[in-house]
């Protein structure tokens, strides 16, 4: 977790560890939204299917297997619209842990959740899905310190 | 005056400018065709989605227009034909004006009005929705993921569904030869074979490989142009409406100077 006084800081730090890790970058940000007219599974299978050139009735099953980590698997044909914040925000971490050897990283997660009080719900997602990543940081303002606790 | 010769000045340059960034476009799309990485799995499924909602959606509409076209137009032309003591060049008129000329023009119309503004405004609400910048941080090629497979779609499509129109009006033709000529199927069918040249075929499976490139390339790049406000959605499926209009008639002439050569 890195907390930043200012969004400038904040970008570019993002930039520096996007040139780090080149293409195993995994980014969960509000500014990366879900793709609209994609259904969810689609959105998460998009990445295994373009990176890694999986055929599609592979990652269907392999996409659907995920999301039944979190329960999800009944919102996997609908669209990004009809999701909750909490949805949304598991089924972008599912996206962006379909890139090999990725390293995540969630930009201001409560830009996504703005009603979330804490960071549990953040953390005990991250957990269900810790064998499919390297690394993961989390980037947020310092104003949001007292959400984080002691995490 | 001034301000005439500014507003010209300015208009030809716009013009240029975005001549040029779809050609530049057309050659991007080009150079990943040879590509054997731009057709990932991913690419694929866009493809053969594509092709269903370009090709085969539209058909149950397609096959009523091109036989109730196919039977009225050819109706008229025999019946004209008649009258006017040109029987003999009847094969001519149906090889020559029905199946090269009008067969690709009716398709590309009904696709540039029904799939064209539809990608248009696709492309341009995933601009205004941030939905680009989606593709771009997760390394995906937006010419091999987005661009590549509508067009080649296009291309399908239009030379698919054109050849689909060309048998239709053949076979409504035959419909009218009979009622008004009293022509058998085989005077029909040899009428026909007699009247088709080589080259009308390769010319009319070229002009319906540009238009079907065309008609999905230029709104693709007019959604791309669009600005990050949702009011430039409607703003660019007007703009790439008229270019894909301009580009029909553009590629219609040349291919009627081509024939002609």
């Amino acid at each position: 977790m890195r907390l930043f006084d200012d969004q400038d800081t904040l970008d570019k730090e993002l930039a520096r560890v996007k040139s780090e890790v080149g293409q195993r970058l995994g980014m969960i940000s509000a500014d990366i939204p879900l793709i609209s007219n994609l259904d969810v599974w689609r959105n998460i299978a998009l990445i295994y299917e373009y990176h890694r050139d999986i055929p599609e009735n592979k990652a269907e099953v392999f996409v659907i297997e995920c999301m039944r980590r979190y329960g999800l698997q009944n919102i996997a044909y609908k669209k990004n619209i009809f999701l909750s914040e909490e949805e949304r925000f598991c089924v972008m971490l599912l996206r962006a842990v379909m890139l090999s050897d990725a390293v995540i990283v969630i930009d201001r997660p409560f830009k996504i959740m703005p009603y979330l009080k804490d960071t549990s719900f953040i953390f005990e997602a991250i957990g269900k899905v810790d064998d499919l990543f390297t690394l993961c940081y989390i980037f947020d303002y310092t104003r949001y310190k007292n959400r984080y606790g002691n995490d | 005056m001034l301000s005439t010769a500014e507003y010209v000045g300015k208009t030809t340059l716009n013009a240029s400018k975005s001549l040029q960034d779809t050609f530049i476009l057309a050659f991007n799309i080009l150079s990943n065709f040879f590509d054997k990485k731009a057709y990932n799995s991913a690419s694929k499924m866009v493809l053969i989605n594509q092709i269903y909602f370009t090709a085969i959606q539209i058909l149950p509409l397609f096959l009523s227009v091109s036989a109730i076209m196919g039977f009225s137009l050819t109706g008229i032309f025999l019946h004209t034909l008649k009258e006017l003591g040109l029987a003999e060049y009847l094969g001519r008129i149906i090889m020559g004006f029905v199946v090269t000329e009008l067969a690709p023009f009716i398709t590309v119309l009904l696709l540039a009005l029904r799939s064209s503004s539809a990608m248009n405004a696709e492309i341009a609400t995933m601009k205004v929705n941030k939905e680009l910048h989606t593709l771009e941080a997760f390394n995906i090629d937006v010419i091999s993921y987005l661009v590549l497979p509508r067009a080649l779609a296009g291309v399908i499509s239009v030379v698919l569904l054109s050849g689909i129109f060309s048998i239709v009006v053949l076979a409504t033709g035959f419909a009218s030869s009979k009622l008004i000529f009293g022509m058998s199927l085989d005077a029909y069918a040899n009428l026909l074979l007699n009247s088709a040249k080589l080259s009308d075929i390769i010319i009319l499976i070229v002009k319906c490989s540009t238009f079907g490139f065309f008609i999905t390339l230029i709104p693709i790049r007019s959604g791309l142009n669009a600005s990050d406000e949702i009011t430039s959605i409607p703003v660019a499926v007007l703009n790439g409406m008229v270019k894909v209009f301009i580009a029909i008639v553009v590629i219609e002439v040349l291919t009627l100077i081509a024939r002609s050569i």
